[in-house]
């Protein structure tokens, strides 16, 4: 048996043979964004390098997600490392697609390489020897909860039932026996540190219609009810809610009009909102969800419009594993050292990491690799060694540790996990948040 | 017999010329001692007093503080009454402000109270009352300003009222039961140029004591465990204001009101609010419709929130329909005294949007309320102010006197005309009970 210090330094040495192609695979996709359950081209190039790198490898998983396993032929725990596909939707970000829009504003790209990177370092005879169990790598699409009408539709045709990438791979059988997940995002918190720890803000999304009555603006509008009015005081009364929020639950929600009337001169008749309803925690965000279906119901009854709240499922809290980011810390350190790995502070935002970490011990540590504002027009990864390179070294490390010395780790951290639902629980209580509710007097 | 009118109506109108500085005084007395309806002691007394000192019999604490004195001519006839109003507004930044009773007339019925007293001493002239085919009934009436609902439900729990205004508790208490028809002078600041106007309606209104019940909690350490009552009346009132592009001109909607209770101490949810709201159109009818609309948003302001909201409907008044007939005498006479140039007879629609129970009574008999020019400033404002006592009491006082002797001469001959070609909306009872249906009591909750 080599010594696990060996085994790590046969690892390294690999992902720095790589490493430029690394990087440049990772700069080929920030060049070629690609929205959720767009990401075709994103999905055959990593799906080829897996290909190259001899891998079996399955496509079309939530339409464009793409999965290959390394098996140490060893029966063991199961790890999943993670990327994601998509990108954002920025027009006017210095990378954004020209005829689409779409953007790597979130550093996507880079989770791609350090995927690859991972895979490409412990891909040898060697190391799966001293290794236990299986290492499967997902690239997961759709991450980003946008473009909900076309999503709709791929829902409405059976070719997807969830909006967020990893929860189709949770659906389609994906993480029945993974133990642990995990998956490094980039970030811009101090130049060159990783975070670890941390935690997301779960969420449900709404789309609401208010149906009035047409009527000319000018002539008769006592014969129209006003739609944008009811919406208007809709949002108004949402506004109320807020006081209402603990601060422990760190709510947000924060509407959009998508469509305020249809001529100036007729009573607007048909308008449409969009919402998050996010949440650090499920009551909370279920607690919320009701203030926000009644002050919109509020607002149809003001006017007396009709108003339907079609309520979809979005991603849940993320609760990283404690255990695991233990692990994970002490490689990031032996890598950056000891003062550059941060704790990360609860996260706002939502991740289908969140879904991911519901049902198996997860972590998502970030590269803070980055300039600009998250989602912004100037986003950019700035550090390719960290966002990449460092981020496979720190993952590939952890992977060892976790399956070394028959997995033992892997396996204390899996059977101490106490997963909040079962993968059923998971789906059922999914789809138990999918509602449609009518609503007028 | 004309010949004989213009003797009598120079024997009155001589009288109240020769009293005219008494008059005036009467009504700076009244203004001295403002109070708010059903709490008009004074004014009451007041009146009274000069009443039974021109030897009328006078009847008082009608209707908790009105007054009624019977002038009984030489032969049976016609009843007609003449109407003035005993109370004051709550106008606190008012110059005028009574110190004791925080009232004013920022309305001018204290000026109503001069002319009835000019009217009642002109006819009251043996040489003028022989000729009268007829009585004459002055009526003070408590309570026309529809205000402190709040206190004047606590009088209608205890039985002192059931009607919120005077001239509709007095209907109730059958007070205009042998009534024939009823005219008033009410002031104005907004007749234009002209001395006198006549003519026009008044809106149909109700009242709403809107009260959001919500769950009082620490507003800094536990806002999550509160029910915001004062969010749920606020988002009603933006409600309100988002349908106002619903209403139409013609109908001369007013929706309006105060928040009389927005809470009761800043370090806790407001729990208890009330909003004393008013909805106001050119027909009772018409309002059923509007006030639906309205009540829709009160509800969506507690159904936002999560908050309970009890609504109690108030009766209010009915839209003022003035007879004709009874327009044409008064503008005739009117002309006589001030000049054809400065009497405006207005259409029979026109409205300010403003309310009186002169509606109510003019739903079950003929009346007339003109108005006459002698204020400035913004009705019910705090710059309103009588400026000319002459044609505020002396003026209205010879043109009421003088349109009753033209009403009541020849035999009451243009008197029985005018009721002849007249129909009541409602009989009395009717009305009662019209007025009854308007009050309810709702609690909307778990919407």
């Amino acid at each position: 048996m080599t010594p696990k210090s060996d085994t790590k330094s046969a690892f390294l040495n690999n992902v720095n043979e790589r490493s430029d192609e690394l990087e440049r695979i990772s700069q080929d996709i920030l060049s070629h964004p690609e929205s959720g359950y767009k990401e075709q081209r994103t999905s055959e190039l990593v799906a080829n390098w897996f290909r190259t790198a001899g891998f079996e490898v399955q496509t079309g998983i939530g339409l464009t997600g793409v999965a290959a396993t390394l098996d140490t032929g060893k029966p063991g725990p199961h790890i999943a490392v993670m990327g994601e596909l998509d990108s954002l939707v920025v027009p006017g970000h210095s990378f954004a697609d020209e005829n689409t829009g779409a953007a790597h504003a979130c550093g996507h790209h880079a989770q791609i390489g350090s995927m690859l990177g991972v895979a490409a370092g412990l891909s040898q005879a060697q190391i799966k020897a001293e290794l236990t169990g299986r290492i499967s790598f997902f690239a997961t699409p759709a991450e980003e909860y946008i473009e909900l009408g076309f999503r709709e539709s791929l829902r409405a045709e059976g070719q997807i039932e969830f909006f967020g990438g990893k929860q189709e791979f949770i659906k389609l059988g994906f993480f029945n026996d993974v133990d642990i997940a995990m998956l490094t995002h980039t970030g811009g918190e101090t130049a060159g540190t990783i975070g670890v720890g941390g935690s997301n803000n779960g969420m449900i999304g709404k789309t609401v219609t208010y149906i009035g009555r047409a009527a000319h603006a000018g002539g008769s509008p006592h014969l129209g009810i006003n739609a944008l009015n009811a919406a208007h005081l809709g949002l108004a009364g949402i506004h109320a809610q807020r006081e209402t929020f603990r601060d422990s639950d760190t709510v947000r929600v924060h509407p959009v009009i998508t469509k305020g009337g249809d001529a100036v001169n007729s009573v607007p008749a048909n308008v449409q909102l969009e919402t998050y309803v996010r949440a650090s925690n499920v009551p909370a965000i279920l607690n919320a969800s009701e203030k926000v279906d009644r002050a919109l119901k509020a607002g149809a009854l003001a006017t007396g419009a009709t108003v339907e709240i079609s309520t979809s499922p979005g991603y849940l809290p993320a609760k990283y594993d404690k255990q695991l980011t233990e692990v994970y810390r002490n490689n990031a350190a032996s890598l950056i050292g000891d003062d550059n790995v941060i704790e990360l502070p609860h996260s706002t935002g939502c991740t289908d990491m969140g879904d991911v970490s519901q049902i198996v011990a997860t972590i998502q540590p970030t590269a803070n690799a980055t300039s600009g504002t998250g989602h912004g027009i100037d986003y950019l990864v700035e550090n390719y060694d960290l966002a990449v390179i460092k981020s496979a070294k720190a993952m590939g490390l952890t992977v060892i540790d976790l399956l070394s010395d028959n997995a033992l780790l892997a396996k204390k951290i899996s059977g101490s996990f106490k997963a909040p639902m079962s993968i059923s629980e998971y789906l059922s209580r999914m789809r138990g948040f999918r509602s449609v509710t009518m609503f007028s007097e | 017999m004309s010949d004989l009118l213009d003797i009598v109506r120079s024997l009155a109108l001589n009288r109240i010329d020769k009293h005219g500085d008494q008059f005036i005084n009467d009504a700076k007395a009244v203004y001295a001692t403002a109070e708010t309806g059903f709490n008009e002691t004074r004014t009451a007394k007041y009146v009274a007093d000069r009443l039974s000192s021109l030897g009328l019999p006078v009847e008082t604490n009608l209707a908790m503080t009105g007054v009624k004195a019977i002038l009984k001519g030489s032969k049976p006839g016609p009843n007609i009454a003449v109407i003035a109003e005993l109370d004051g507004l709550l106008v606190p930044t008012h110059p005028g402000v009574n110190a004791d009773t925080g009232a004013v007339h920022a309305c001018g019925h204290h000026a109503q109270i001069g002319m009835l007293l000019g009217v009642a001493t002109a006819l009251s002239d043996d040489e003028v009352r022989k000729h009268l085919s007829g009585s004459v009934t002055f009526v003070l009436t408590p309570a026309e300003e529809f205000i402190e609902i709040e206190k004047r439900l606590t009088l209608k729990e205890a039985g002192q009222i059931e009607f919120l205004s005077g001239k509709q508790e007095m209907i109730r208490l059958g007070i205009f039961d042998d009534v024939d028809m009823a005219m008033m002078t009410h002031t104005t600041s907004g007749n234009g140029d002209s001395a006198i106007a006549i003519g026009g309606t008044s809106n149909a209104h109700v009242s709403h004591q809107v009260k959001y019940i919500g769950k009082s909690a620490h507003a800094g350490g536990a806002p999550d465990q509160g029910i915001n009552a004062l969010q749920a009346a606020t988002l009603a009132t933006n409600a309100i204001n988002s349908i106002r592009e619903t209403f139409r001109e013609r109908d001369v909607v007013r929706v309006h009101g105060m928040l009389s209770r927005g809470g009761t101490s800043v370090n806790a949810v407001p729990s208890d609010v009330l909003y004393e709201g008013r909805v106001r159109a050119k027909s009772v009818e018409i309002l059923e419709d509007i006030k639906e609309r309205v009540i829709r948003c009160y509800r969506a302001g507690a159904m936002a929130m999560g908050a309970k909201v009890e609504l109690i409907e108030v009766a209010g008044y009915h839209a003022l329909q003035q007879d004709p007939g009874l327009i044409d005498v008064f503008v005739r006479n009117a002309r006589k005294i001030v000049g054809r140039s400065e009497v405006t007879v207005n259409k029979p629609d026109q409205t300010q949007g403003g309310s009186t129970d002169m509606g109510d009574l003019s739903t079950i008999m003929p009346v007339i309320h003109p108005y006459t020019n002698a204020a400035v400033g913004v009705g019910h404002g705090d710059d309103y102010l009588v400026e000319d006592y002459e044609r505020a009491v002396n003026i209205p006082a010879k043109i009421m006197t003088a349109t009753l002797l033209e009403l009541f001469t020849n035999d009451s001959l243009g008197a029985k005309k005018i009721l002849k070609n007249h129909t009541p909306k409602y009989s009395i009872d009717e009305y009662v009970e019209v007025q009854r249906s308007r009050f309810s009591s709702t609690l909307y909750e778990d919407e």
